[in-house]
């Protein structure tokens, strides 16, 4: 196995540099967080490492003083940012410093406001401006509408609905996987994402109120009622402008030990990447992942690492009909996205060679990549997919890969 | 054996033409059964058989038998479950008690005389046994798609026309009026001329995993199930569930195109022809035995410049259905709701004049075809057509399969300049099977 990592250690390594290798700029990121009624010591790490992995930002965390606190000597500078990630949900700041951040909002400033963040401050008029939306903090019917997608069967009848009604600001049902509708597809942050994804399990946070100007919902929820749910389709993902800033708002992500489903999530990690992006610059240069979920799959990242090509041949090399076939997706993912052309596909068949030659590599995760070969293989594939033959359990797979690489004239 | 049927063809023809002033179809499915022609003595009547009798299969029947022009004799099903169901049904409405179960269609097609046949199967099997069909000079009634690739969608098409049989393929919605309302003000360029096809299809949402090995239920021949698919493990995946498996099927894509691009291509009359090129991407579910694309967009472009936008719904302004776009504005139908609609609400109550195109007009999908049977007449949904339709949805698949842009001659039926993606014109067969001969 060994000699095997080394040998698609160094394909690997040539395909990133010669496809992947994109560098959008180097933003700086400050991250605002010490008192929240959610996990923040847990979140802001996590936060700043999916903000740095992205290779764009360099991101510091500020924390307030603890409830209770001297608030007068919290003066994060702004200023000195592109985006201003919140991750907080705390006492009152002073009147200094909340003027420098709508000052900073204001003269273009980027924001993201990170799940419970958006429960903050429900006295100060400009943050509910700057975020839309927010819910609890004794928020009703004075704070703004209520905004969701009113439900029906076909998407075409389903309409944004500002509803003045009387009541609470904000709520949750019971924590559940749900399926996340992107409404605008043509968003740079939603650009290019499946419409509808699965994710992790999560707060679904519904109920928000406020005054919503100059807001885009990006994405909803349906919140079932069978999980206390309100039965509407909940906002996700918001943007807003302030001034001259962008606001990106995601309601995603209750922290739970190591981050939880809710951070783990692709879809989670994916879209607050991006909406940091476009947060900081306006523009989204990050590429979707292979293991974005669909509206079939949740897909977690339990660690927070990025799957390399070489992890995904790895495991397919170990696959059998009991583990999980994300990584051969992956691969075929990669594919289709980097491949292209003739030459593009042979250093993918390159790859999965070394691990058909690999006598340690199971037989149910061969006959994967005979599946594949058997279109994009080219005549240096023949000779080992031969060998396979000889071997009673790969016979079958091997004959009709030789079979269909033969038929190209 | 074809001498007999040939002879019997021909007298039903012949009483078709004597009776042809009174082959007038109503329009509704009575609650009673009625017959089609009068009176007839049960040597006249159609006789037929149906492969593949689950849900659909079984449903098609049923729709048959509402006709007295039939009588159907036999049943083939590899779940004897599906036989004994579909038996008792048929012989409760023929008050009979002979209707005979095959498991194998190789000795249904081998014993049984047919003048028609009614096949209801996973897409894997259709290029095998519309063509044995096809052979035996039955008459079909298929359901769509017609295949699962091209070539054998080829095959299929060359057999029913080199043996001369009647072929209607389930795209039902040729005979919905909606919908050749729809494709007639397109067609006759209510819109002014059309520019753009948008062809929304359902979204796939099929969660699964990857279910445990488990026993075979009884009564099912797994084997027979699987025929040229390659051999696998009995999961629970099998009947209803297998379109979500690339092994049996494309998913939605390839379930729906045979409806609403089926209608797109009708209303631009380039429904026997085919694109020149086809780009577009689809999401795959990152794991599990369920493999189909739950979303896909890819737009097909034709020789004289259309394009044809193919997606699942969620990703389109009307969701699902056929929309035409032309100079003038949009007409859109669908499904759901019976909606058709239009840029201009005063389109939908444009006149068709004498002297231009008006479309095939069935108003009863199976009743046509049995119409067909008699008058030897082409169906409102022919096999060309049918080929032509899912071409559309399997270019597509392979498309996204390869991440490329694939060029396509619509005349010679070949990918231009790529063998990789050529390969995926066909699929290996698992031994003993072999391809339907082109």
């Amino acid at each position: 196995m060994k000699k095997i990592s080394i040998h698609i250690l160094g394909l690997v390594a040539t395909i990133m540099l010669l496809t992947s290798c994109h560098w959008g700029g180097n933003y700086k990121a400050l991250i605002v967080t010490g008192q929240n009624n959610h996990m923040w010591e847990t979140s802001s790490p996590i936060l700043k490492q999916l903000l740095e992995q992205t290779g764009l930002f360099k991101a510091d965390i500020v924390k307030s003083p603890a409830k209770g606190g001297d608030m007068s000597t919290f003066n994060p500078e702004f200023s000195k940012y592109e985006v201003v990630v919140l991750d907080y949900n705390g006492d009152s700041w002073s009147e200094k410093t909340k003027a420098a951040f709508v000052k900073y909002v204001k003269d273009g400033g980027g924001v993201v406001v990170y799940h419970a963040a958006n429960n903050a401050f429900p006295e100060w008029k400009e943050y509910n401006e700057i975020i839309g939306v927010g819910g609890w903090g004794n928020r009703s019917e004075k704070d703004g509408p209520y905004f969701y997608y009113s439900v029906a069967n076909n998407k075409r009848n389903e309409k944004l609905v500002q509803d003045t009604t009387k009541g609470r600001g904000g709520s949750h049902g019971k924590q559940h996987e749900f399926k996340i509708k992107n409404r605008v597809l043509d968003h740079p942050i939603t650009k290019g994402l499946p419409v509808a994804w699965f994710h992790g399990k999560d707060e679904l946070y519904s109920e928000l109120r406020g005054p919503g100007k100059n807001m885009t919902i990006l994405a909803t929820a349906y919140a079932d009622t069978l999980m206390k749910g309100t039965g509407r389709n909940e906002p996700i993902l918001m943007t807003i402008t302030y001034g001259k800033g962008r606001i990106f708002q995601t309601v995603l992500g209750n922290a739970d030990e190591n981050g939880g489903p809710s951070m783990q999530c692709v879809g989670f990690i994916t879209t607050f990447q991006r909406g940091a992006e476009w947060a900081a610059s306006g523009e989204v240069t990050q590429e979707i992942p292979a293991d974005f979920p669909t509206a079939v799959t949740v897909s977690l990242r339990p660690n927070f690492s990025v799957m390399t090509i070489e992890d995904d041949l790895a495991k397919i090399a170990q696959y059998d009909l009991t583990k999980s076939t994300k990584y051969f997706v992956n691969l075929q993912h990669h594919m289709r996205k980097e491949a292209k052309t003739a030459s593009g596909f042979k250093k993918f068949e390159k790859m999965m060679l070394v691990v058909l030659e690999d006598k340690a590599a199971t037989v149910e995760g061969k006959k994967l990549l005979l599946g594949e070969l058997s279109w994009m293989g080219s005549s240096e594939s023949i000779p080992v997919i031969q060998k396979l033959t000889e071997n009673s359990e790969l016979k079958a797979a091997a004959e009709a890969a030789l079979e269909r690489i033969n038929t190209a004239k | 054996m074809s001498a007999k049927t040939s002879n019997r063809r021909d007298f039903l023809k012949q009483s078709a033409m004597v009776a042809s002033g009174t082959l007038i179809l109503p329009q509704l499915i009575p609650s009673t059964a009625l017959g089609m022609g009068g009176k007839l003595a049960p040597s006249d009547r159609i006789v037929m058989g149906a492969i593949g009798v689950g849900g659909q299969g079984s449903g098609n029947l049923r729709n048959f038998l509402w006709s007295k022009e039939i009588q159907v004799v036999a049943v083939c099903d590899v779940d004897t479950n599906h036989n004994l169901n579909a038996k008792a049904m048929v012989d409760k409405i023929m008050k009979s008690d002979d209707c005979r179960m095959y498991e194998d269609y190789r000795e249904f097609l081998e014993k049984e005389k047919l003048d028609a046949v009614s096949i209801a199967l996973p897409d894997h099997w259709h290029g095998l046994i519309y063509s044995a069909a096809a052979n035996k000079k039955i008459d079909i009634y298929g359901e769509k798609p017609l295949s699962r690739t091209i070539r054998e969608g080829q095959a299929i098409v060359n057999a029913v026309k080199r043996n001369n049989v009647v072929w209607q393929t389930g795209s039902w919605q040729r005979s919905g009026k909606m919908y050749r309302r729809a494709a007639e003000l397109a067609i006759n360029g209510r819109v002014g001329k059309i520019t753009r096809v948008e062809v929304g299809l359902p979204d796939g949402d099929s969660r699964i995993g990857t279910p445990p090995v488990m026993d075979v239920p009884q009564g099912l021949n797994w084997d027979l199930w699987l025929g040229p698919a390659p051999k696998v493990p009995y999961r629970g995946v099998c009947h209803a569930d297998w379109r979500w498996n690339l092994d049996y099927s494309g998913g939605r894509l390839t379930d729906w195109a045979g409806h609403h691009v089926d209608i797109a291509a009708w209303g631009t009359g380039l429904d026997r022809t085919g694109p020149v090129s086809i780009e577009g991407h689809g999401v795959y579910p990152n794991e599990g035995y369920y493999n189909t694309p739950v979303e896909f967009d890819f737009t097909c472009k034709y020789a004289n410049g259309l394009e044809m936008r193919v997606a699942n719904g969620s990703r389109l302004r009307f969701n699902t259905g056929a929309a035409w776009y032309g100079e003038k504005g949009w007409i859109h139908v669908d499904r759901d709701g019976g909606l058709l609609h239009a840029s201009d609400p005063k389109i939908l109550e444009e006149v068709i004049g004498e002297n231009e195109i008006h479309l095939y007009k069935s108003d009863n999908h199976f009743w046509n075809f049995l119409e067909c049977v008699r008058s030897r007449k082409e169906t409102v949904c022919p096999v060309e057509v049918a080929h032509r339709s899912i071409s559309i949805g399997l270019l597509g698949e392979i498309a996204m399969t390869t991440g490329q842009k694939i060029h396509w001659d619509p005349i010679k039926e070949e990918i231009i300049d790529n063998p990789m993606a050529s390969r995926l014109l066909s699929r290996t067969y698992r031994a003993p099977w072999t391809q339907p001969i082109l």
